[in-house]
């Protein structure tokens, strides 16, 4: 029983950055940006906001000084391929090796393994149990005693479909992706609606950062964000840049990350292998789902 | 002829250049930012690697591999197919080729092929699985590339952990290979893989240039609608492609297993790996194999000259791997466009403000 | 009252005039029909009314007003509208949605779905339209997608409307409804800028003509005190009627060259758009096809030239089996594509004119040797066909890219006719080139007509297929609705079955 409530615990514990990152990533998704760059933007997040939690000896600020500096970095990556029109595969995995390498330079400059907050903030403060819902027996221990941003990560599943399919800028970002042209006819300005779309994904990779980092762990640790970024696009990809749709495959991922760790705690000699078993179930999703969708193509 | 010239080399060079001038510059303001003097820094990084006769030998070592996974992708950009997994086919041939290399004791030239095939074979393997997946799914090769890049190094972290760690090995380490499948160094720094790598590019040139596979590699990365129709069968073309992508990667690896570092590590790849090398020599080099061939030789430059840095600056050898990251970036746009030049597209910029002036006044 | 006057309004890029001192007033409420060749400079004169470029020099007066217009926007805010040959509409949403698009209605921060349905039911009776303003736009006809791209004009409060070629994707039927609708904005006070290069439109509805040749304006009358012919003499300087003569033949007696015997198959959706298709071709014989676009005529030439699998039916050539061959194995069995889109799968415009020369043939003996490509065969055949098909090209080594159009086309017809296929399937063989280039691919299909091959000719233009074809299968839907003659086709009778109409 508790194997099974630790998995389900779990899950939403994994699942919550990843729920951050594909929300952040439909937008520019369906804006026809794709943002590869979301894993360097979760790792600058991850990293920047640790950084500044300890300078500023203060949670709250590191998290703010995180997601401006992402912010900044979103910039960039708007800029080279809205403005300047680059190829945006490139620009966004230059992005990803650029903060890879820039943390693990300023890592080597300190002189530091990793940055360590624990002093700074203390996770088991962080869980927030939830008054009523801690109660229920069953559901308790698995939906209660998380931490704000995973709240908050599901909160923004609900948030992005109505920014996407009841207002106007959604509407405008569907539109850019669908047919360029036609919202340029009619005094769309796209490359605008193009930049928010990817600000708005660097927002949430930002705080999937800060998650990964100093709110669950206190703990920044060199690539510590692990492909998640390509996971999310993955994700993303499956569920067609539809918010549920995309974030039920984010916790797929969810799901056998958690199982992976729970049951690699019994699985001795082997259980190196399970760390394996959430990017490969990825590709499989991935070409499971792919499957389906060209069944019916005739074209060759 | 002029225009011919114009377009052939002077735009593509300044195409290249520029970007890493800009690289250059961005880099050394983070270098002086640290507090360190970036003219020294460079100074010292090209004097190690391309001054002296030891200094360009090492350059060229460090070169083989870089040569051989910037053709791995250069082959599949231009087929614009998007195999980010170079990184994890190298890492595995590199792997099998190491395992096939300490578990046997077999004459030197025998043993040193029969690596060198266990290398190119894992990588074509490896290469497969996003290759059919592309070919009969259609799924999105980068997006399980990608991802296949982390399943191999939690594979071989396992394996070097597991079954083939060497428990005299302090850290996670294989056995060393056997010295019959090791290239033996000539003078001080550079091996006969080298001449591998070369004879490889070779080879991948007169595939680019000349064959059909070439044009029709071609034909696909520039419109696969027009290569469907022209009776090309795209989908079995890029599962030749990702084989020949994934093989070289392989051989890279298995290459460098047996040049240089002996035994897989965690660490066997270096910090950018050389797979992620690949893809920016490949982009420096414009999917070219003389352009990779002379980007790669460059980027090993760069690479050999920051293992000195640290003994005469504070400047972390890391420096490499930003600067690395924002030369694909710069790379990612063109500055200068095939059809429109430069110099034109400043006069008639020029030419508007002066007219819009010109308007308002009346 | 002058609605639009121009004053020597010139365009030049670089060194070639598109238009030169364009001088023209349009009367308020009336119908004026703007005329000429394709790349005439009809569309750069319309681009610059409509804010899309900026005149070189020269003046733009609307309602009196000088006018600069730096985005179609500002154009709109002066009221002057435009609807494009290919629409500006987004196939995701619905009709309201697209209409509404860029100007929604909110309350809050949300959109008030309630309040626009009803704005847009309001605008379609207003101009007695037909349309439901829920339908998706993907899954409305052509005809109706042309109405939602009016109407949101209309939304916008114009009363000077541009048509650039209205009625090139409509059936007759349709082409009716349209000028029908002309003439109610008309009434109603509107004025309206056809760009058209058929005639019989322009003596139907306008009641000005301006014609332009070569970025002049070669012509301006009354549509009332012109005629046909006389318009025609001014649009190309000649008679352009096409000289198709063509040799009577009796095909009772001659060999079934091609069959295809009830081809099916189906879209992504799993909606079947080519639906139980047998025809056959006989030596020497032009088949033509037509319909209105998206009625499966393009899944048919897919099908057809192998980029396409079916899900049912056969087809033969010669008597042997050819179904579900790749294009490589069609080509070799003596099969030659013209594709319907020159620049998706004809050519490679990024590539020189010998790499899309040898395209499809690359990997016969002709060019290729142990997977090593002959470029010495291959520049010495480009430069035969660049001589034989007269391909006007300024550098041999260049890119398709810098050829015209018709050029591009001339290309294709090279390629494909010196391998001396047994049968062609050519799509849209014509469209978007010069009166010039179409003389010649007339001529050359009907040399192979001549020459006993058979030809499968699936266009959108009825006049071509009409004087080519020797028989005419019309589709509506995916299937064959009927089959007439050339001979004694016509207009009405092919238009009435392209609506469905048995």
């Amino acid at each position: 029983m508790s194997l099974i409530n630790n998995i389900l615990y779990d899950t939403v514990y994994h699942s919550a950055p990843l729920i951050l990152l594909v929300l952040g990533g439909i937008f520019a998704y369906k804006a026809n940006v794709l943002n590869i760059a979301l894993e360097g933007m979760m790792l600058l997040g991850a990293f920047s906001s640790a950084y500044f939690v300890l300078i500023t000896k203060s949670l709250l600020w590191g998290i703010i000084v995180g997601v401006i500096l992402t912010l900044i970095l979103g910039l960039i990556f708007s800029y080279f391929s809205v403005t300047l029109k680059s190829n945006f595969i490139i620009t966004g995995l230059g992005i990803n090796m650029f903060t890879l390498a820039l943390s693990g330079f300023l890592l080597q400059f300190f002189s530091i393994p990793n940055i360590n907050v624990s002093s700074i903030v203390s996770t088991a403060n962080l869980k927030i149990d939830i008054p009523f819902l801690k109660d229920i027996p069953i559901i308790a221990p698995i939906l209660s005693g998380h931490t704000f941003l995973t709240y908050f990560s599901f909160v923004c599943i609900f948030l992005a479909g109505v920014l996407m399919f009841k207002t106007k800028f959604g509407t405008y970002v569907r539109v850019v992706g669908e047919n360029e042209e036609a919202a340029k006819s009619v005094g769309i300005k796209s490359d605008r609606i193009k930049y928010l779309a990817v600000l708005i994904g660097a927002f949430l990779c930002a705080l999937a950062g800060a998650n990964l980092s100093v709110e669950r762990t206190a703990l920044y640790t060199n690539n510590m964000t692990a492909g998640r970024g390509f996971i999310a696009i993955a994700a993303i990809y499956c569920g067609r840049g539809m918010p549920v749709k995309s974030t039920l495959y984010a916790t797929v991922f969810g799901l056998t990350k958690s199982l992976s760790i729970n049951l690699a705690l019994n699985a001795g000699p082997v259980s190196g292998l399970f760390e394996t078993v959430p990017y490969v179930m990825m590709v499989i999703v991935l070409g499971v789902v792919s499957a389906i969708e060209s069944r019916r193509t005739k074209l060759r | 002829m002029t225009k011919n010239f114009k377009e052939r080399f002077l735009i593509p060079a300044f195409n290249t250049l520029l970007p890493v001038i800009s690289a250059l510059f961005l880099g050394g303001i983070i270098i002086f930012a640290i507090g360190d003097n970036p003219f020294k820094t460079y100074g010292v990084m090209i004097s190690k690697s391309l001054f002296t006769v030891d200094g360009i030998l090492k350059t060229l070592h460090f070169a083989s591999p870089l040569i051989l996974t910037g053709l791995a992708i250069a082959i599949t950009f231009k087929a614009n197919v998007f195999n980010m997994g170079v990184e994890g086919q190298m890492l595995l041939g590199a792997f099998f080729s190491g395992v096939f290399g300490f578990s046997f004791d077999l004459p030197p030239l025998l043993h040193i092929s029969l690596c060198l095939i266990v290398g190119v074979i894992t990588g074509i393997l490896f290469a497969l699985i996003p290759a059919f997946l592309k070919a009969f799914f259609k799924v999105n090769e980068m997006v399980v590339t990608l991802m296949l890049n982390y399943a191999a190094v939690e594979i071989t972290r396992y394996l070097a952990q597991g079954v083939f760690r060497n428990p005299a090995s302090g850290d996670v380490a294989t056995y060393t290979i056997n010295s019959s499948a090791m290239f033996n160094k000539v003078g001080k720094n550079i091996t006969a893989f080298f001449l591998i790598s070369i004879l490889v590019f070779i080879f991948i040139y007169i595939l680019m240039k000349k064959s059909k596979l070439g044009y029709e590699i071609t034909a696909i990365g520039k419109n696969e609608e027009f290569a469907k129709a022209s009776g090309m069968r795209v989908y079995r073309k890029i599962i030749y492609i990702m084989m020949i992508s994934g093989g070289i990667s392989g051989l890279a690896g298995a290459g460098w297993m047996m040049s240089e570092k002996y035994r897989y590590t965690t660490s066997f790849s270096g910090n950018p790996g050389i797979g992620w090398d690949g893809m920016l020599i490949a982009l420096l080099g414009a999917h070219n194999p003389v352009g990779v061939l002379i980007a790669a030789i460059f980027y090993a430059a760069l690479k050999t000259g920051s293992d000195y840095i640290n003994l005469y600056t504070n400047v972390p050898k890391d420096i490499v791997g930003v600067i690395q990251g924002i030369l694909i970036l710069f790379l990612s746009i063109k500055f200068i466009n095939d059809k429109t030049d430069f110099l034109g597209r400043m006069r008639q910029r020029l030419k508007s403000i002066r007219g819009s002036k010109g308007a308002t006044r009346i | 009252m002058k609605v639009i006057k121009t004053i020597n309004l010139t365009k030049k890029f670089g060194d070639f005039i598109a238009n030169d001192n364009i001088n023209l007033e349009i009367e308020k409420g009336s119908i004026t029909a703007i005329m000429g060749e394709n790349g005439a400079g009809k569309t750069t004169l319309m681009n610059m009314f409509y804010g899309l470029s900026k005149p070189t020099s020269g003046e733009l007066l609307i309602n009196g007003k000088k006018a600069n217009f730096k985005s179609p926007q500002d154009a709109i805010k002066c009221g002057l509208g435009m609807v494009h040959q290919h629409f500006k509409l987004v196939p995701g949403l619905t009709v309201f949605e697209n209409i509404l698009l860029g100007t929604e209605i909110t309350a809050g921060p949300f959109i008030d779905t309630m309040k626009e349905i009803k704005e847009v039911s309001k605008l379609i009776t207003e101009y007695k339209f037909e349309l439901n303003p829920k339908d998706k736009v993907s899954d409305i006809s052509i005809g109706a997608k042309q109405r939602v791209e009016i109407l949101k004009m209309l939304y916008r409060k114009v009363d000077i409307l541009i048509f650039d070629e209205p009625t090139a994707v409509l059936t007759p039927q349709e082409v009716d409804e349209l000028l029908q609708s002309f003439r109610e904005l008309k009434k109603q006070g509107k004025t309206i800028i056809l760009i058209t290069h058929k005639l019989r439109e322009i003596m139907e509805v306008s009641d000005e003509v301006i014609v332009i040749k070569k970025g002049k304006i070669v012509g301006n009358v009354k549509t009332s005190k012109t005629n046909p012919k006389e318009l025609a003499n001014m649009m190309v300087g000649r008679d352009v009627v096409l000289d198709v003569s063509k040799r009577e033949k009796d095909f009772s007696t001659s060999k079934v060259l091609y069959k295809v015997e009830n081809l099916k198959t189906e879209n992504d959706l799993g909606k079947t758009v080519v639906d139980n298709i047998s025809f056959e071709i006989r030596e020497g014989e032009i088949l033509g096809v037509c319909g209105v676009e998206g009625n499966g005529q393009s899944e048919l030439v897919k099908l057809l030239t192998g980029l396409m699998e079916k899900t049912e039916g056969k087809v033969f050539l010669n008597g042997e089996d050819i179904t579900g061959m790749w294009p490589d194995e069609l080509r070799k069995k003596g099969l030659a594509f013209i594709p319907e889109d020159r620049y998706a799968q004809g050519l490679c415009r990024d590539m020189s004119l010998s790499d899309n020369i040898i395209a499809g043939y690359h990997s016969g003996e002709k060019y290729c040797s142990f997977g090593l490509l002959k470029r010495k065969e291959i520049t010495k055949t480009r430069d035969e066909l660049i001589d034989f098909y007269d391909i006007r090209i300024s550098e041999r080594e260049g890119n398709i890219s810098s050829l015209s159009g018709g050029n591009a086309q001339k290309v294709i017809i090279a390629r494909e006719f010196d391998a001396d296929p047994k049968v062609i399937i050519a799509s849209q063989p014509t469209r978007g080139v010069d009166i010039g280039s179409i003389e010649f691919i007339y001529k050359k299909i009907l040399e192979l007509r001549e020459k006993g091959k058979g030809i499968l000719l699936v266009s959108s233009e009825l006049s071509e297929i009409m004087s080519l074809s020797d028989r005419i299968i019309v589709m509506y839907k995916g299937k064959i609705v009927g089959q007439v003659d050339g001979k004694t086709a016509t207009k009405e009778k092919l238009g009435l079955l392209m609506a469905g109409v048995r």
